[in-house]
């Protein structure tokens, strides 16, 4: 079909569909493998250490926190130094005095390890019983964990403390933790990435945790959200859409409206939609209708000006044409300027409701929060941003589906137009089969 | 200035042709045009004459045409006509009666096609139909037959971009034809067509001119189209546009295209040469302007 020594590269040549889907599929591929390598590999980049164990000294980390790869041998430092002077007060025949508080503190940093190797549940967060028999069981060796390991420098630690507390009971017992200071668990963790750039099994994981959870009691749920926003982007643009659409085509068929409307309009569309917020939310509200409002302000001026200009651009001599075949006023208006321009203004309306897509954010945050944003908005201040990810992509797919949706309908709804070139979704579909073809062909055979 | 053909003069006229432009000559003024002149405003607030006094009268079922070189304003002349521009003097008649606007009395046919593309070919030609007032059942019986007489009944559903450019041009002249007008305006409509389609689309519209009763203003710049196609041509100088004469063609018909090379076609052509270019020949002394090497036939 394409000869082998067409090249590449050849100067504003359209590339065979075989390829051009290749390089779509790469243009997708290149920024998540970039994604997947500084993710995955170790050795790149990963300024963090990720805690599994933290610390209780100057400073306290729990498990989770992230801290500097320069400052994590400062703290190692400062646990070690800790328990060398508990060690040595202790071989000296005069042990420090413990507090109780502080040796439950201590005897709880096992369990967020403990959870997530299953031995404990996130509820047994003041079980100190339950706790205090997975020292002992990993002090005899009963128990070896294993998702995440504790260093052997750990599990000496361990059987240290336990020789010391099992001295005085086998079982639990807080009044019995006040006689000596125990030695400190030392902080461990692995390389990783800042919160901010979560890995994407961590955003996949996430995002699929996220729809399939019940909501908490009076939130709601992941596919409430979503219909909440479509309805804000859809229903601001079909608004804008049902404005623009006739003054539009009036402003670019009759000079009249034009030098009525289009001044105005080129100077509003440089007041930003976000700084009218407050006014909206003043005349309508705190709930759905000042979001729409705000996609509709955003996206009215702009869509009006391109259709009037997209109107304008209608090949003037089949408005002569019809007039010398008795077409005239409405008619004219009605059977040559609308049909004329119906695929340009559908190909506008389709850049609109891009428009539309990137005010929603802005106008989901004015008012009450709320729909995607909302979810946006309030895990991104707690820094969970491998919640934040998911719902980031959601909405570009969601916008990027329904323009490639239009752009393979276009054709189809307008079939007087010249076939193009097909779109990057056509195109796909085709590479796709291209790549399977040699499967098919060999199947059939035999 | 020696030929080789010793040409009749253009003005004799066999017994034929002249009882047949006698009896054109006879029948009622469709269209005159008196003294027309148009003037633009350029952007330095100058003005320029398109066309200046220009007085016509084209009788019905004459096949007039305006010939000139590019930029002599014939292009703005029958846009004039058409309704499409508005004279600075004079005045245009159609039937008498002075025109006002652009209206279904006079078809036209743009060098463009300007086919609504998103109409089939029979939609094209019921446009013009329905807006008179013609009801759609009416209307596709017309539009119909007008396709027919075009030569295109196969290709009546199908849409505009997928006709050839010839095919699209007998599409717009039945739907300039199919409102009935008196005057059917043709502004350099073959501009755009290659040689041999132009050829073929000559001969149609003859045909056609001969089955239908309509008086045809044709636009163009070819000698040979002009002569071969007309009953009389309105020759028109540049800058500004003003008659220079009215030829009266001495071809007898039914036209054909052996006649190309007729002693009347070539005296005709050559007295139109000499009132488009009158100083032609002295300036091909001063040509070539470059000395060229002559290179033989034996390069290597």
């Amino acid at each position: 079909m394409r000869s082998p020594k067409e090249s590449w590269f050849a100067i504003s040549r359209q590339l065979s569909p075989g390829r051009a889907a290749v390089l779509t599929a790469w243009s997708f591929l290149l920024p998540l493998s970039i994604w997947c390598v500084v993710s995955y590999v170790p050795f790149i980049w990963h300024p963090d250490v990720k805690l599994e164990v933290g610390s209780t000294g100057a400073t306290v980390y729990t498990a989770g926190d992230h801290v500097g790869k320069d400052y994590f041998p400062t703290l190692l430092a400062g646990a070690r130094d800790e328990n060398a002077g508990i060690a040595e007060a202790a071989a000296a025949g005069e042990p420090i005095k413990g507090s109780s508080r502080d040796n439950v503190k201590l005897l709880r940093m096992v369990l967020p390890i403990a959870i997530s190797n299953g031995v404990l549940t996130p509820a047994d967060d003041t079980n100190d019983a339950a706790i205090y028999g997975v020292w002992r069981r990993l002090a005899t060796g009963d128990l070896v964990m294993s998702s995440p390991a504790l260093s052997e420098e750990n599990l000496s630690v361990i059987r240290d403390n336990w020789a010391i507390m099992s001295a005085i009971s086998e079982t639990y017992d807080k009044s019995a933790l006040e006689k000596q200071k125990l030695l400190s668990l030392i902080p461990q963790g692995k390389p990783a990435n800042p919160v901010y750039l979560p890995a994407p099994h961590e955003v996949l994981i996430q995002g699929y945790k996220s729809w399939t959870e019940e909501p908490a009691e009076g939130r709601s749920s992941m596919g409430e959200r979503l219909r909440s926003s479509i309805i804000v982007v859809f229903g601001g643009f079909l608004l804008a859409a049902l404005v623009s659409l006739p003054l539009g085509i009036v402003a670019g068929s009759y000079d009249f409206f034009s030098k009525l409307t289009e001044p105005f309009l080129d100077f509003f569309r440089y007041m930003p939609a976000p700084s009218f917020a407050t006014l909206l939310v003043a005349i309508f509200g705190a709930h759905q209708s000042p979001k729409l409002a705000l996609v509709f302000i955003g996206t009215l001026p702009h869509l009006c000006l391109m259709i009037t200009k997209t109107t304008r651009m209608l090949d003037p001599s089949l408005l002569e044409a019809a007039q010398t075949l008795g077409s005239k006023r409405f008619h004219l208006l009605r059977k040559v300027v609308v049909p004329g321009i119906v695929p340009a203004v559908y190909n506008d309306l389709r850049i609109a409701l891009g428009w539309a897509w990137t005010w929603l954010v802005i106008a989901e945050l004015i008012g009450v929060k709320s729909g995607l944003t909302e979810v946006i908005d309030t895990q991104g201040t707690r820094r969970n941003f491998d919640q934040v990810f998911p719902v980031i992509f959601l909405i570009g797919i969601i916008g990027f589906a329904t323009d490639q949706f239009l752009a393979w309908l276009r054709p189809k709804l307008f079939r007087w137009t010249e076939p193009k070139a097909p779109g990057l979704m056509g195109r796909w579909f085709g590479g796709v089969q291209n790549w399977f073809e040699p499967v098919l062909v060999a199947y059939r055979k035999g | 200035m020696s030929t080789v053909l010793e040409l009749p003069s253009y003005l004799k006229q066999s017994p034929e042709v002249a009882a047949r432009l006698a009896r054109l000559k006879a029948r009622p003024v469709e269209l005159e045009v008196k003294g027309l002149t148009k003037r633009f405003m350029t952007p330095d607030g100058g003005t320029v004459t398109a066309l200046k006094e220009i007085n016509l009268s084209v009788h019905r079922r004459e096949f007039m045409s305006v010939l000139g070189a590019s930029g002599c304003g014939k292009s703005t002349f029958v846009r004039i006509v058409a309704g499409l521009e508005t004279p600075t003097e004079g005045e245009v008649l159609l039937g008498g009666k002075a025109i006002r606007g652009p209206g279904p009395d006079r078809g036209m046919v743009f060098q463009g096609y300007t086919l609504f593309p998103w109409l089939s070919v029979k939609q094209n030609v019921m446009f013009g139909l329905e807006a008179c007032g013609s009801s759609p059942t009416g209307a596709e019986s017309d539009a119909l037959q007008w396709i027919d007489l075009v030569g295109l009944a196969k290709f009546a559903d199908a849409y505009p971009h997928q006709l050839s450019g010839g095919m699209k041009q007998r599409v717009a002249i039945a739907r300039a034809l199919a409102n009935q007008p008196p005057v059917m305006l043709m502004d350099e409509p073959y501009g755009a067509l290659d040689p041999q389609t132009r050829g073929q689309m000559q001969s149609y519209l003859l045909q056609i001119w001969e089955n239908v009763d309509v008086t045809i203003l044709f636009i163009t710049h070819d000698l040979d189209e002009a002569i071969y196609l007309s009953d009389r041509i309105l020759v028109l100088s540049p800058n500004p546009g003003q008659v220079l004469e009215i030829v009266e063609v001495p071809l007898s018909h039914p036209r054909s295209p052996e006649q190309f090379l007729s002693p009347e076609f070539l005296a005709t052509k050559q007295r139109i040469e000499e009132l488009i270019h009158p100083n032609k020949h002295a300036s091909d002394d001063k040509l070539p302007m470059i000395r060229l090497t002559k290179v033989g036939d034996d390069v290597n």
